[in-house]
C-alpha cells in the first residue's frame, strides 16, 4: 500500500470514529453547558443506547434506522426523569453534582450487567461488503453509519439555531441567568438539556452497536474520548467538541499508523493535558476557564 | 434426672442420630475464575465443568475416599481477570474456606500473582493461563489442564505451511502477560517452519475499533492473519472488521477455542474458511456427550476450554481415592503426577511438559485442526502433543 | 457577711464524669477492642484489616487535598508512583526497603510539587478531569515501559518490608505497622487542621477569592496540600506493594480513584474521621457481596447519591462526629 492510500484510508477511518467522539462530546459539553454538571454516566447512556438498539432490531424485530429513532428517545425521556428525580438538588453544584453522577453510572452500568450479562452481544450488520473508492475502502454498515450521523448533527444543527426550544437551550448554555431574566423556564430546560446530552450519547452508541460488539462495559472507552474532546474544545462550547472531536479521531488514526497504539494513547493524553494547561478555554476557544 | 438434664440428653442422641445419618462430610473444590468482564467465557466455562463433575459423583452417593463419602462443593468467585482481586480471592479460599484445591485461576497474570499463596499452603491450581511460567520444578502444586500455544502451535503451524502455503503472517494481541507470551511462542513456531510472524500489534484489552491496526497490518503485505491470544469476542471483531476492510487472505486462529462466539460475532460469511485450533472431536461420543450435558444445563454450548476441566477435576477425584485422602494435599499431589492414560472425555489423558517446564505438570490433551465451513468447524488434521498433526 | 464554706466535691468517678467525657472513653475503649480483635480472628480478617488500614491512609491523603479546595480524581496515580517506586528503587539501585520507600516518598512528593504547581490554577471541574487524564497517563506508562516495570504482567515476588533484621513478612507483624500508620495518619489530619496552616486550607477550601483577599497563597497553599496528599497516597502504595507482594498497573485505574472518592464521600467530606470510617465501612464490604457483585455496585451508587443529597456529612455525619470538623465547613 503506498503513502497516498495509507494516509487516505487513515483519513476516513479518522473520520468516522471521530464522528463518534463528537457526538458524544457535543452531548457531554451540552449537559455541562445547561447545569454545569460532569456527567460520569454519559459513557452509560452511550452503553444503554447500544443496548436499545440491539433490544429493538433483535428482540422485537425492528428495522435499525426506526431502532435508533426509538433508542434517542427513549434516552431523552429516562434521561430527564433521572435529571428531574435524581440530578435536580445538584443543577449548578460542579463536583458533588460529579459525584452524583459517578454514583449513577456505577447503578447503570451495573443494572445492564444483571440484565444482560457481561458477555458483549452482537449484532447483525446493517450492511454487508464493502466499497472502495479511489482506492479506499470502507465498509457500507461505516458508510451507513457516518450518513445517518451526518443526518443527526444536521437535525440538531437546524433544532439549535432556528427551532424556538433550541434557541432557549441555546441561551441557557451561554448564560442561564440572562436566559432565566428572559422567561426561559429552568424547570423544562434542565431536564430537556440533560436527556438531548444523553440521548446524543445513546444515538452515538446506537449508530455503533453494529460495528462493535455490545457490552455493559462498553461505555468507558467514550466516555473517556468525550472528556478529551471537550478539555480541547472547551466545556461548554458545542463548536468547539465538534471541531475537537474530529480532530481527535484523526489524531488517534494518524499516530496510529505511525506509532504503536500504546505511545499514541500516551501522546494524546499528553497533549491533552498541555492542551488544557496552555489554553484552558480550549485549543478551539469560547469555552469557560 | 430431671427434666432439663433428660430432654438435653435425648436432644443429643437425637442429634447424633441425625449428624450421623447425615453423616455426609464435604470436601470443597474452590473455583477462581473469572467470571466478569472478558475472559468471562472461559471463567464460566471452568466453573460449569467443576461442577458438572461434582455433580455427577455426587448423584452417586458422594466421592468415596479412604472408606467414606464426601459431598463435593464447589465454591466460586470471581477474580475479574485482575491480578489484585485474585489475590484477595485466594485469600479468602484458602484461609476462610479452607480448601485445598483450586480450578483456575483462568488467566496468567493472576495465576502468578496467587502462587505465592497457594504453594505456600499446598493447594493445588488449575490454570487457565499461558504463561510458561507458570509451572516449574519450584512450583509443585500448579498444573495446567489445557494445552497452550508452547504445545501446539508449532504442530499446528507446521500442518498450516505444509498445507496451505501461509508465509507471511500477521497479528494483534492484547497488551499483557498473555498475549506477549503468545505472540513470542508464535513467531518462534512460524520461524521455525520456514514462515514469518512478520507484524505483532499490542493493544489496550477493552479495544474495539481494529480497523486502524488492521490498516497499518495490511500495509506490510501479509496474507494471514493470526488471531490467537485474543478473547473470543475481541477475534470476532478483529475478523469481522479485516473482512469489512476487503482482506482476502487467510484468517487463522492457531489456539484458544473460540468458534462459537467468533461465528456470532463475525458472521458466517466473514469465518468462512478460517483455519482454528479444534479441542472438541465432534466424532468422539465422550465428548459429545459432554457438550450434550452441559448444554443441558447451562443452556449454551461450552467454550472449547471446558472439557478439560471436567477431566481434571475427574483426575483429582481419582487422585483423592487413590491417596485415600482429601485433606492432605501432598499426598493427592503425588497421586495425581502419578496418573496415566487418564480415560477422560477428551481421550487418554497424560501428563507431559518436563523438556519445557521441569515437571510433568501439563496436561497432553489432543486437539485438531479445523476449518469453520458454514459457521461450523470441519476437522482436516488430527494432532497430539508428542506427535504433531498428521 | 456570711461565709459559704465550699463545699468539697467528692473526686469524680468514672460513671459520674459528664456523659461527653463517658461516651469518649467507652468509644476509645470499643475502638481498641476493635483494632485488637482481628489479631485473634484469623489470616483473612487480618487481610481484610490491613487493607483496610492501607485505604484509610490513602483517603486520608484525598482528604488533605480535598480540605485545600481540590477534588483530585487521579488519586491511584501517587498511590502507583509509590508502590512502582519503592520496588524500583530497591531492585534497580539496591536500596533497602526501608529506604526504598522513603525515596519513592520524596520522588513522589517532588513531582506532585511540579505537576501541581502547574495543574493547581485549574478550578474545579478542570482540576478534575486534568488529574483524571494524568492518572491515565501514569497508568499507560507504566504499562508500556515494560522492561522496567514488568508492563502488564506487573512485578511479583515483592520482598517484605524490613528494618535491620526484623521482617514484616507476617500478616500479625503487618498489621501492626498497617494499623499504626492508619493511626498515625488520622492524629495527623486531626493535628493539622487545628493548626494555623490547617486553618488557612480550610479557610481557602470555604472561599478561595476571599481567601485570597486576606493575603493567604491560594495557590502555594493548595501545592502544599496537593504534596502532603500525594505522599500519604504513596505512602499507601509502599504498603500494597509490600503487603500484597504484587503490582501491575491495572490495579491503579480509575476504579481505584473512583473507589477512594467513594470512600472518602460515604464516611464524610467535612469530617476529619471521614476517610477512617470511609475506608472502614468500604473495604470488606466486597467481601459480604462476594457473589453478588452488581448489587453491591449498586448500592455503592445509590450510597453516594443518597448520602450527598440527604447526609451531606456521610457516616461520620450520622455519627455526629462534630467535634473533629474543623472550622468553616
Amino acid at each position: 500500500m503506498d503513502w497516498h492510500l495509507l494516509m487516505g484510508q487513515a483519513t476516513v477511518n479518522g473520520l468516522i470514529v471521530g464522528l463518534l467522539y463528537l457526538l458524544m462530546a457535543v452531548g457531554f459539553t451540552l449537559v455541562f453547558g445547561v447545569m454545569r454538571m460532569v456527567n460520569f454516566a454519559h459513557g452509560e447512556f452511550y452503553m444503554l443506547g447500544a443496548f436499545a438498539a440491539y433490544f429493538f432490531t433483535t428482540r422485537l424485530g425492528m428495522a435499525f434506522l426506526p431502532a435508533v429513532a426509538l433508542s434517542f428517545v427513549a434516552a431523552i425521556v429516562v434521561g430527564s426523569l433521572l435529571e428531574w428525580c435524581i440530578l435536580k438538588p445538584f443543577r449548578k453544584d460542579e463536583l458533588n453534582g460529579m459525584i452524583v453522577t459517578i454514583g449513577l453510572a456505577m447503578i447503570l452500568q451495573n443494572v445492564a450487567l444483571m440484565s444482560f450479562g457481561p458477555d458483549p452481544v452482537s449484532m447483525p450488520s446493517i450492511a454487508s461488503g464493502a466499497t472502495t473508492l479511489l482506492g479506499i475502502t470502507v465498509a457500507n454498515s461505516r458508510v451507513y453509519v457516518v450518513g445517518f450521523a451526518v443526518v443527526v448533527l444536521l437535525l440538531l444543527y437546524a433544532f439549535l439555531r432556528h427551532s424556538r426550544g433550541g434557541r432557549a437551550l441555546r441561551a441557557v448554555v451561554e448564560d442561564s441567568e440572562t436566559a432565566a431574566v428572559q422567561g426561559v423556564r429552568a424547570r423544562i430546560y434542565y431536564p430537556l438539556g440533560f436527556g438531548i446530552g444523553v440521548g446524543l450519547a445513546a444515538i452515538g452508541g446506537a449508530l455503533m452497536a453494529p460495528l462493535f460488539s455490545v457490552s455493559p462495559f462498553m461505555g468507558q472507552t467514550p466516555l473517556l474520548k468525550a472528556f478529551m474532546v471537550v478539555i480541547l474544545g472547551g466545556l461548554g462550547s458545542i463548536p468547539g467538541a465538534a471541531i475537537a472531536g474530529l480532530s481527535l479521531g484523526l489524531l488517534e488514526s494518524y499516530s496510529t499508523l505511525f506509532l504503536s497504539t500504546s505511545t499514541a494513547d500516551m501522546l494524546i493524553f499528553l497533549l491533552v493535558m498541555v492542551g488544557m494547561l496552555a489554553f484552558p478555554r480550549g485549543l478551539i476557544g469560547r469555552g469557560e476557564a | 434426672m430431671n427434666r432439663m438434664t433428660r430432654s438435653a440428653l435425648g436432644a443429643m442422641v437425637l442429634g447424633a442420630f441425625t449428624l450421623h445419618a447425615a453423616a455426609q462430610e464435604t470436601v470443597k473444590v474452590g473455583a477462581l475464575v473469572t467470571l466478569s468482564g472478558p475472559g468471562a467465557a472461559w471463567g464460566q466455562a471452568m466453573k460449569n465443568a467443576a461442577e458438572l463433575a461434582a455433580d455427577k459423583v455426587n448423584a452417586a452417593g458422594g466421592l468415596e475416599v479412604g472408606g467414606r463419602k464426601y459431598r463435593v462443593e464447589i465454591v466460586a468467585y470471581d477474580d475479574k481477570y485482575q491480578a489484585g482481586e485474585a489475590v484477595t480471592v485466594a485469600n479468602r479460599l484458602v484461609f476462610e474456606d479452607k480448601v485445598k484445591y483450586i480450578i483456575g485461576p483462568t488467566g496468567s497474570a493472576p495465576t502468578l500473582a496467587v502462587q505465592p499463596i497457594t504453594e505456600k499452603n499446598q493447594v493445588i491450581t488449575s490454570t487457565l493461563g499461558f504463561t510458561n511460567k507458570a509451572m516449574g520444578a519450584e512450583k509443585p502444586f500448579s498444573f495446567r489442564p489445557v494445552v497452550t500455544t508452547y504445545e501446539f502451535s508449532e504442530p499446528q503451524i507446521s500442518w498450516m505451511v505444509r498445507t496451505l502455503g501461509v508465509r507471511k503472517a500477521g497479528g494483534l494481541f492484547p497488551n499483557d502477560e498473555s498475549g506477549q507470551v503468545i505472540a513470542r511462542d508464535l513467531e518462534a513456531a512460524y520461524k521455525k517452519n520456514g514462515a514469518e510472524l512478520a507484524v505483532k500489534e499490542f493493544f489496550e484489552r477493552d479495544r474495539v475499533d481494529f480497523v486502524p491496526l488492521i490498516t497499518r497490518m495490511l500495509s506490510r503485505g501479509i496474507d494471514t492473519i493470526e488471531l490467537d491470544g485474543n478473547s473470543p469476542g475481541t477475534a470476532g471483531l478483529i475478523t469481522k472488521q479485516a473482512r469489512e476492510l476487503g482482506f482476502k487472505g487467510r484468517i487463522v486462529r492457531t489456539g484458544g477455542p473460540a468458534t462459537a462466539e467468533l461465528v456470532t460475532v463475525a458472521g458466517k460469511e466473514a469465518a468462512e474458511g478460517m483455519i482454528v485450533h479444534a479441542v472438541i472431536d465432534p466424532g468422539l461420543k465422550t465428548t459429545v456427550a459432554y457438550v450434550d450435558a452441559y448444554t443441558a444445563k447451562y443452556k449454551n454450548a461450552p467454550n472449547g476450554f471446558s472439557p478439560s476441566y471436567y477431566d481434571f477435576t475427574n483426575m483429582l477425584f481419582e487422585a483423592m481415592r487413590r491417596a485415600g485422602t482429601v485433606t492432605d494435599s501432598s499426598k493427592v499431589r503425588i497421586e495425581l503426577e502419578k496418573i496415566a492414560d487418564f480415560p477422560g472425555v477428551l481421550g487418554k489423558l497424560n501428563w507431559t511438559g518436563k523438556s519445557n517446564y521441569g515437571v510433568d505438570h501439563q496436561l497432553a490433551v489432543p486437539f485438531y485442526v479445523a476449518e469453520i465451513k458454514n459457521g461450523v468447524e470441519v476437522i482436516r488434521a488430527r494432532c497430539t502433543v508428542v506427535e504433531g498433526c498428521n | 457577711m456570711t461565709t459559704q464554706t465550699i463545699e468539697r466535691a467528692a473526686a469524680p468517678r468514672a460513671w459520674s464524669l459528664p456523659r461527653g467525657r463517658q461516651l469518649a472513653i467507652a468509644g476509645a475503649i470499643a475502638a481498641l477492642l476493635a483494632a485488637a480483635w482481628p489479631w485473634t480472628a484469623g489470616q483473612f480478617v487480618l487481610h481484610l484489616a490491613i487493607l483496610a488500614c492501607i485505604n484509610i491512609v490513602i483517603v486520608n491523603g484525598l482528604s488533605l487535598i480535598d480540605r485545600c479546595g481540590q477534588l483530585s480524581f487521579g488519586h491511584s496515580a501517587p498511590v502507583a508512583l509509590g508502590a512502582y517506586g519503592s520496588v524500583l528503587f530497591s531492585t534497580l539501585f539496591g536500596f533497602g526497603t526501608i529506604t526504598a520507600a522513603a525515596l519513592s516518598l520524596v520522588a513522589g512528593a517532588l513531582l506532585a510539587g511540579a505537576l501541581g504547581w502547574v495543574i493547581l490554577r485549574l478550578r474545579g471541574v478542570y482540576f478534575v478531569l486534568v488529574t483524571f487524564a494524568f492518572a491515565e497517563l501514569v497508568r499507560l506508562v507504566l504499562l508500556d515501559a515494560a522492561s522496567v516495570t514488568g508492563g502488564a504482567n506487573g512485578i511479583a515476588a515483592i520482598p517484605p518490608l524490613s528494618i535491620g533484621g526484623f521482617a514484616f513478612d507476617s500478616r500479625e507483624r503487618f498489621y501492626a505497622l498497617a494499623l499504626a500508620l492508619a493511626v498515625a495518619s488520622v492524629g495527623f489530619m486531626v493535628w493539622f487542621f487545628a493548626r494555623p496552616l490547617g486553618r488557612a486550607m480550610t479557610a481557602v477550601a470555604a472561599n478561595p477569592a476571599l481567601a485570597e483577599s486576606t493575603g493567604l497563597n491560594v495557590q502555594r497553599l493548595q501545592v502544599v496540600a496537593y504534596i502532603g496528599g500525594s505522599m500519604l497516597a504513596a505512602l499507601g502504595g509502599v504498603l500494597t506493594a509490600r503487603y500484597v507482594g504484587f503490582i501491575s498497573p491495572e490495579s491503579f485505574g480509575t476504579s481505584a480513584s473512583v473507589a477512594f472518592i467513594t470512600m472518602l464521600v460515604i464516611g464524610g467530606r467535612k469530617s476529619l474521621f471521614g476517610p477512617m470510617l470511609g475506608a472502614l465501612v468500604l473495604t470488606p464490604l466486597p467481601e459480604l457481596f462476594r457473589g453478588a457483585v452488581q448489587t453491591q455496585h449498586i448500592f455503592y451508587g445509590a450510597a453516594l447519591i443518597l448520602i450527598l443529597r440527604f447526609l451531606p456529612g456521610g457516616i461520620a455525619g450520622l455519627l455526629s462526629l462534630r467535634a473533629a470538623r474543623g472550622v468553616g465547613r
